[in-house]
């Protein structure tokens, strides 16, 4: 530990990119698992309902391809906040 | 129509303000020996600006530093790697302009073109269909009538048998009524015939008869027999005329 | 100058491309050039199905099949009958972003134009203005807020929690993630892409073995991206017709 502390108060600049990658790493990461989830349920719903009713399968398809646009726009937004983290 | 009319004016709105844009960026001062050196420095990171051309590297990148500082932007910033998600600003001009110029060209000459292409398409299969159901519903009638006629014919038809077979009928019974009286007048007829003909001969076998007597009395008085011998005759005569 | 992939740009041009020719805001680089060559394609492609045959054949029959799904799968669905006032626009949305799209998996141009801001930005900020003016005009300005902020059928006391939820909706959330969805995907299965390439190379060029796996999953990941480039053009375009829709008529 007190050499991991020696090294960064050597080198303050890599400590700062180090951490920005960690910190990358963890938005994205976050930003993915409810998406991730929720993509799921939004998949699954949508074929027990075209299961269902075959014949509504286009609307049930339509409307799945906006809840999953809707629900994948989040792991985006970490997606980009990755990118936006900068040290 | 409104719609049109107020995407024209959005599109004309933004390409305005690309337009004005466009002088401010234009006026780029030739790069400067400061900038070319810290627009040398952020090369080792990688994510730096430009490292392609080795020739081109300071110029371009130092172009992008003097716009960052004419935007109000700190010197610090031509050290940092451009933000990706930052739309750059040649990009959105030459975007925009490709986008509006699609557009104009496609809701004007592409789409109306294909539009028409579809909708007469539609429209003759509209009315194609149209014709097939009336000629259908035609054909159907004609079918009915033929039918109706079929049935008008063999209902005829079987009239006519049946009154030829009355009239046949009828026609017999007549025959055969005629018939019967005819023979039993002829039988009749020739009843009497038979009657009228036993009369006659009974008639003439009566007057034969006497003139037999007187004749055979004649022979025997001539012959002058005894009487045996003359009752012997009569009654052979007699007998023979019975006979007949 | 990397203009074509035809091998691997520095790691600092995987998105950013250097300018070619031109200067200032006019600079010409290769996400420019993929901006023209998108204009060109499309039209080239509605010009060759320019006829209007009454039987239709080749690009003709395409180019319909085209202006058949944005019209039943896209307006119809989304803004009714009505909305079919916007299908040149929708039409435009739809093959430009896919043509634009598509470049990213097009061999020796590999590159997606929507992976740059510009062109989602652009778009979104069109979209953004039309359907805040057609709801203006078609609603009115009280209307329109007054259904946008209280939206019927909500029990009263959540207005508290619903009205600026919906205001952030309307005026932020909608076009941020209308431009970032797009502009996401494609950097992402750019980024995946050119990942998954270089390190199919590299392994190739050391051990052959190595590159099996890899080099498959690449082939995999370059099919699902055409599907990512069909469906985020798709996406776009019928939640543009969405929001159009929704301005048009308001929630019921």
């Amino acid at each position: 530990m007190h050499a991991l502390l020696a090294l960064a108060a050597q080198n303050p600049g890599e400590l700062q990119a180090g951490l920005t990658a960690v910190g990358r790493g963890i938005v994205y990461g976050g930003a993915a698992i409810g998406p991730g989830i929720g993509i799921g349920i939004v998949v699954g719903n949508a074929i027990t309902a075209m299961a269902r009713q075959p014949e509504a399968a286009g609307q049930a398809q339509t409307t799945m391809f906006l809840g999953i646009a809707f629900t994948e726009a989040l792991a985006l937004f970490g997606f980009v906040l990755a990118f936006i983290i900068s040290g | 129509m409104r719609t049109r009319k107020a995407l024209v004016a959005v599109v004309l709105g933004l390409g305005a303000l690309g337009v004005m844009a466009a002088p401010v960026y234009a006026q780029t001062s030739p790069p400067t020996s400061t900038v070319q050196n810290t627009g040398g420095q952020n090369t080792g990171s990688g994510t730096g600006g430009e490292t392609t051309g080795a020739t081109s590297k300071p110029k371009t990148t130092a172009k992008e530093c003097i716009d960052k500082l004419e935007h109000g932007g700190k010197i610090d910033d031509c050290q940092k790697a451009p933000s990706p998600i930052l739309p750059a600003a040649n990009e959105l001009l030459w975007g925009s302009l490709a986008f509006i110029i699609l557009f104009i060209l496609l809701s004007r000459l592409a789409y109306p073109a294909l539009k028409k292409g579809m909708d007469t398409r539609a429209e003759k299969i509209r009315t194609s269909i149209d014709e097939a159901e009336t000629a259908r519903t035609d054909a159907q009638n004609v079918l009915e009538e033929y039918q109706r006629q079929l049935a008008d014919a063999r209902s005829e038809s079987a009239r006519i048998i049946e009154e030829a077979r009355q009239a046949a009928d009828r026609l017999r019974q007549d025959l055969k009524r005629q018939a019967e009286t005819e023979v039993n007048e002829l039988r009749g007829r020739a009843q009497e015939d038979i009657q009228a003909q036993v009369q006659r001969a009974m008639a003439d076998l009566q007057g034969r008869v006497g003139e037999l007597a007187i004749e055979l009395a004649e022979k025997v008085v001539e012959r002058s027999l005894d009487r045996e011998t003359n009752l012997q005759l009569i009654e052979s005569y007699i007998n023979h005329v019975g006979t007949r | 100058m990397h203009v074509l992939a035809l091998d691997f740009p520095p790691i600092s041009h995987l998105i950013r491309w250097p300018t070619i020719f031109g200067s200032g805001v006019w600079a010409v680089n290769k996400v420019v050039l993929e901006e023209w060559l998108a204009v060109i394609l499309v039209l080239w492609f509605f010009y060759s199905a320019r006829k209007g045959a009454l039987v239709p054949q080749g690009a003709q029959n395409l180019a319909e099949a085209v202006v058949d799904f944005v019209r039943n799968n896209i307006i119809l669905q989304t803004m009714g009958s009505e909305g079919l006032n916007w299908t040149p626009f929708l039409l435009t949305l739809f093959t430009f972003i896919f043509v634009c799209n598509i470049f990213e998996v097009i061999p020796v141009i590999q590159m997606p134009v929507n992976a740059r801001m510009a062109l989602p930005f652009f778009m979104t900020m069109i979209v953004y203005f039309i359907y805040h003016f057609v709801g203006l005009r078609e609603q009115g300005i009280g209307a329109y807020f007054k259904n946008m902020l209280f939206p019927p059928g909500v029990p009263k006391f959540l207005y508290i929690l619903v009205s600026p939820i919906e205001l952030i909706t309307y005026f932020f959330t909608r076009p941020l993630s209308l431009a970032v969805r797009l502009f996401a995907n494609m950097l992402a299965g750019h980024l995946l892409l050119a990942t998954f390439a270089i390190l199919t190379a590299t392994l190739a060029a050391s051990t052959y073995v190595g590159a099996v796996v890899p080099g498959a999953l690449l082939v995999a990941l370059y099919g699902f991206e055409v599907l990512v480039a069909v469906l985020q053009a798709f996406i776009f375009t019928i939640l543009t017709a969405v929001y159009i829709g929704g301005s048009m008529h308001p929630a019921h």
